[in-house]
């Protein structure tokens, strides 16, 4: 971890210098640096399966139209890229979802969300491109990142629930660079439940595409994770005649404590049609797999 | 969560133009002169708000330390405060009577959920985050941010929501942030003695930049009254010699309040990293020595 830790940072380092070197404001021109301004959607969750190299871990369940069935979760045990240790970890968790229960993950625990856990699990987000660094604001539970721009990672790592983010812009994409994200009571990198070790490192590549781009992968997004969201005046309906570029995330995982390679995935967002709106964890009773709210324990008296 | 609680509003997307946010947003190149730079991390040290020197003011903590100051494991409103309605006023006496039996009653604070304005400002730490058409402010506590749109007006229908619907424009040196619309639930609270409010609740905050000795000096007014705490990470940078920044705001809430009433919270350089501080991995209960005993089992399930 530390070499691995060491060869970003002398690679930060480069990179700082070389940004350094150029005219600041050539530097900064919004040619250079894409506007990625405003509110963006998707109506699913999970990863869309890259066009070639290795995908996200599957659900084994899907529903009758083929979309992976988000309702019971139940992640490929046998995909090669699992070691065994991440392999049984996967196994066990599906065995919660045939029988109809939620395994706790983040989501339902209100906990943060690590990278890339947080950008399967959630649907809208907002980027604050700042001189210095990106906030990405995720509307599950108000979640905020931070990244700091042309920087290094310390040498000297606390962990933590987002852990440690870097970036800069290369080629009209904002690429991110995360280490550092500590395994929580529930350390997940998907809705599967592949856990995660120390050593996870995920790159992610935020770029704009044209709507057409956008809207074939969004698709192909639903298609495989099925529509989860839109339909109801959620705040997350796409709008579908004003749409200009759409923003496409990649993700490249990599974990040589659990994992046995790397594997990549996207996440395509589209302009939604209205502000999103407040998802605040703690109050939500809702029993996705169940359909219906938790039985909250109620006094018939108050008791002030 | 609870998909219909969001607000209807439209946000000028549109109007974004990314090199003047860039412009906006740095710091460095404030091309309107009257537009104040609030960028940095700001701290403070108390949670409470600044008591009223004259007029209707802030509740105050009954219950004191030996030394004087509000005790802050015992919070106590004075529910005798004239500006309290009837019922807001057996509320406040409730929760203290619940406070003084050394119990937590339920908080915005403690239950995990978003702290509207004004309470919001209890929170040690902040930053704010300017851009051309907007505002957003970002918390320490719970990773909770709010955004103000700027030069525009509140919708005709609002939804309720936790932080509600603020607006925002720049007056002289002060930032003027106007909210609406903020939603009532039991457990909604003002302030840290449960002090209610109902849907009427209407904040007028005024943000702006008072020299570091001006500063310095309402930082330690407030400590006087209500102590340094001792179960917090303090976050202020005492060093720091230069501007502060002060938030004097207004209440309004007819269904709550005999009157509209004022105070001040004011914030300096912090001298610390933002961390992370997750609400719900939180366990401890905060009177001394009390952690909550969370459930345990001794086989793991997988």
């Amino acid at each position: 971890m530390a070499r691995a830790i060491l060869r970003r940072s002398v690679c930060g380092v480069i990179a700082g210098v070389v940004w350094m070197t150029l005219p600041a404001k050539a530097a900064q021109t919004a040619a250079a640096i894409p506007d990625f301004s405003g509110f963006w959607a998707r109506t699913s969750l999970g990863f869309e399966n890259p066009a070639t190299g290795h995908g996200p871990l599957a659900n084994l369940n899907h529903r009758a139209n083929g979309a992976s069935n988000l309702s019971l979760l139940a992640g490929d045990d046998k995909d090669p890229i699992l070691k065994p240790q991440a392999a049984e970890v996967v196994r066990r968790l599906a065995e919660w979802g045939r029988r109809d229960e939620a395994f706790p993950q983040p989501s339902n625990q209100c906990l943060p969300y690590p990278p890339p856990y947080i950008a399967s699990n959630n649907q809208e987000i907002q980027l604050i491109q700042l001189k210095d660094r990106v906030l990405i604001l995720n509307m599950f539970d108000h979640q905020i990142r931070y990244v700091r721009l042309n920087a290094q990672h310390p040498a000297k790592l606390t962990p933590s629930w987002y852990g440690d983010s870097i970036g800069h812009y290369e080629a009209g994409a904002l690429v991110i660079d995360t280490v550092g994200i500590k395994p929580g009571p529930f350390p997940m990198t998907d809705m599967m439940g592949t856990p995660f070790s120390k050593q996870l490192h995920v790159v992610e590549r935020f770029a704009l595409v044209d709507a057409a781009t956008a809207k074939k992968f969004a698709e192909r997004g639903e298609a495989e994770n099925g529509v989860v969201a839109g339909l109801n005046g959620d705040g997350v309906e796409i709008d579908t005649e004003h749409q200009d570029k759409g923003l496409q995330l990649t993700v490249t995982v990599e974990d040589p404590g659990m994992l046995n390679g790397s594997w990549s995935g996207t996440v395509t967002y589209r302009r939604p049609l209205l502000d999103w709106a407040e998802s605040v964890c703690a109050e939500n009773p809702r029993e996705y797999y169940a359909g219906r709210d938790t039985a909250i324990p109620h006094a018939d008296k108050p008791d002030f | 969560m609870n998909r219909n609680d969001h607000v209807k509003t439209r946000f000028p997307i549109a109007g974004l133009i990314f090199t003047a946010m860039i412009a906006a947003v740095g710091g460095s190149a404030q091309a309107a002169p009257s537009i104040p730079d609030f960028s940095g991390l700001w701290a403070r040290t108390t949670f409470g708000y600044d008591l009223a020197a004259s007029g209707p003011g802030p509740l105050r903590n009954l219950a004191r330390r030996s030394n004087g100051t509000s005790d802050a494991f015992k919070l106590v409103g004075d529910y005798h405060n004239p500006i309290l309605k009837p019922g807001a006023a057996e509320v406040v006496r409730q929760h203290g009577e619940v406070s003084l039996a050394s119990r937590s009653y339920p908080d915005l604070s403690n239950e995990c959920r978003p702290l509207p304005p004004p309470y919001v400002l209890r929170i040690a730490q902040m930053q704010m985050l300017q851009e051309k058409d907007r505002v957003t402010i970002l918390y320490i506590q719970d990773h909770q941010f709010r955004q103000v749109r700027l030069n525009t007006s509140h919708p005709a229908h609002v939804t309720p929501s936790w932080q509600g619907d603020s607006v925002g424009h720049y007056d002289g040196d002060t930032l003027v942030i106007d909210t609406i619309g903020i939603k009532t639930r039991p457990g909604s609270m003002i302030d840290m003695y449960g002090t209610p409010h109902s849907a009427a609740l209407h904040v007028v905050e005024r943000y702006r930049l008072i020299d570091g000795e001006a500063a310095k000096e309402a930082v330690e007014r407030s400590e006087r009254e209500y102590g340094r705490p001792t179960t917090e990470p303090v976050y202020v940078d005492f060093d720091y010699k230069g501007k502060g920044l002060q938030v004097r705001f207004t209440v309004h809430d007819e269904g709550t309040f005999t009157t509209p009433w004022s105070s001040a919270v004011t914030y300096r350089r912090s001298g610390s990293e933002w961390g992370e501080i997750a609400c719900a991995e939180n366990t401890s209960a905060y009177y001394p020595g009390a952690t909550t005993t969370v459930p345990h089992a001794d086989k793991p399930d997988f």
